[in-house]
């Protein structure tokens, strides 16, 4: 990774649900994090501009157009290499055992509390690893992503 | 057949025994086919047959006699039976097969054969003696029923993939209906979170932080439904260490600290909304009875299975029973008197001292 992010995070949303990007965003904010776009399908990722950076994107599965978040995942790597992609899905058990490169799912349904601490542990595995908080049980990390942790603690 | 002929025959083997040998008549007039070869001569060749075998294999006496047994088989014959009847009489032991043989006019019998050496005074082996029956009946059955057998596994196979087929797609359908009621309750939980966040009377906020909290409670139990193989069960234990932990965290109260004792406890899946509720109800109002005015402490969690009995205990050490309002009241009292009703479970709370204990105990099954 290429010196880390620094909070308050870039934050991209892909939800194709208008509500929940909303209750997303909220809480986002309320974290004190920055979203700086969102997208309902494959194609509205594609349109975004280059120069966006996110330093984390939270990816639904299921998306508008009959698109797929595990695609959206690959394009983000592509696009923005240093961010960091956690999907949010009613349906874990879709995502590929390698997570399809992607770092990590909070099982939706998420209460507030859930999202807040993985959003916590999430930015403290971004911008200062390892994340100091135990892994909340609202947040699985990908063992790609968890293997990165243990090895850069002391 | 040339009958008369039999007694020299008995004769030209018979060193050992006498013409009218008694024995040597009856293996000449038994119905069951027999032989006799002499492994002595070139060949073991076949010294004497009684009129049974003539009759079995269809050859007259003289297109018998100094032939080896191999003549009565044919191109069917499994080549693998006639090695072992070879390997027997090579290392001088018994044997019994089944085979395929032929007759003269070309027909074929099953033939069990039993076959095993005469020895002398001395041990040593001067004759081979034979004994046939056609067991063509037999296994014809057999044929047939392992035909028949053959059909039937057939059968089955062909249902069983019908059947793992039809559930597949059940299974398919329960997880699309399971995607979409978890759905459905984000944008519920997404709904009253939005909601909230527009109200200024704290009252009314309260209110709606406690319907939140209940939805959030229901979330956890669909979170955790299907995970198993088993789509009907549900396991209680790992379920309530969840419901606690997620309340405890959704307070932001980091100096209330979690101790659980957890055994696993399944449980059948349509009672964990209610039993989620409950659970529910029981430690928020710990939260905030037990631990009001700031009061730090820890809650225990211990499940275990007594006998066909769940038993989850939620213990505090807070406020104790001395307090007011340590039990809930209103909405949250009847909830958990009602739900519990409905999935039979006993509700007791208790002391222990400083705080307060609640036991929930219900059987497991139906």
């Amino acid at each position: 990774m290429s010196g880390r992010a620094k909070p308050p995070l870039n934050v991209l949303i892909v939800e194709d649900e208008a509500l929940l990007a909303m209750d997303i965003e909220a809480m986002i904010e309320d974290a004190g994090h920055r979203v700086v776009g969102e997208a309902a399908s494959l194609y509205e990722v594609e349109d975004l501009a280059g120069d966006l950076h996110p330093d984390l994107a939270f990816v639904d599965i299921q998306l508008a157009k009959g698109t797929s978040g595990l695609d959206v995942c690959a394009l983000i790597r592509k696009r923005w290499a240093d961010a960091i992609v956690v999907f949010v899905t009613a349906n874990p058990l879709k995502i590929p055992a390698d997570f399809a490169g992607g770092h990590g799912v909070i099982p939706k349904p998420f209460s507030r509390n859930g999202l807040m601490s993985a959003m916590r542990y999430i930015e403290e595995g971004v911008c200062d690893p390892p994340p100091v908080s135990p892994q909340p049980a609202s947040f699985i990390a990908a063992p790609a992503f968890a293997a990165e942790w243990s090895e850069t603690s002391p | 057949m040339k009958q008369r002929d039999d007694w020299h025959l008995t004769e030209a083997l018979g060193y050992e025994h006498g013409r009218a040998d008694p024995f040597a008549a009856a293996v000449r007039a038994t119905r069951m086919p027999m032989v006799i070869t002499d492994p002595a001569q070139t060949d073991n060749p076949i010294v004497f047959c009684n009129e049974a075998f003539q009759t079995l294999s269809g050859y007259d006496r003289s297109e018998i006699i100094g032939r080896n047994c191999r003549f009565l088989q044919g191109p069917d014959t499994d080549r693998e039976q006639v090695a072992k009847v070879r390997r027997a009489i090579d290392a001088q032991t018994d044997i019994a097969v089944d085979l395929l043989n032929y007759r003269k006019d070309g027909s074929t019998f099953w033939n069990a054969l039993y076959l095993s050496p005469v020895r002398n005074d001395a041990g040593k082996v001067v004759f081979f003696f034979a004994s046939q029956l056609d067991v063509t009946d037999r296994v014809k059955a057999q044929t047939i029923i392992s035909k028949q057998k053959l059909l039937v596994e057939q059968e089955v196979e062909a249902r069983t993939s019908d059947l793992e087929a039809a559930l597949d797609a059940k299974t398919l359908l329960l997880h699309e209906v399971d995607h979409r009621v978890k759905n459905n309750l984000t944008m519920i939980g997404s709904l009253l979170r939005l909601q909230a966040r527009s109200i200024s009377d704290p009252a009314v906020s309260s209110k709606l932080e406690t319907m939140l909290e209940r939805v959030d409670a229901l979330a956890t139990v669909h979170r955790r439904l299907y995970q198993s193989d088993d789509v009907t069960r549900f396991d209680v234990g790992a379920f309530t260490e969840n419901l606690i932990s997620d309340v405890v965290g959704a307070s932001r109260r980091n100096d209330i600290k979690l101790v659980s004792n957890i055994s696993q406890i399944e449980v059948p899946s349509s009672r964990a909304a209610s039993l989620g509720l409950i659970l529910n109800e029981i430690a928020t109002n710990a939260i905030k009875h037990a631990f009001a005015d700031g009061r730090a402490g820890t809650i225990s969690v211990r499940t275990a299975l007594e006998g066909n009995n769940a038993l989850i205990e939620i213990t505090d050490d807070g406020h104790g029973l001395a307090s007011n309002d340590v039990q809930p009241d209103g909405i949250g009292k009847m909830l958990i008197s009602r739900l519990a009703k409905q999935v039979r479970a006993d509700v007791v709370w208790s002391d222990a001292a400083p705080g307060v204990r609640v036991s929930l105990s219900f059987p497991v099954d139906d």
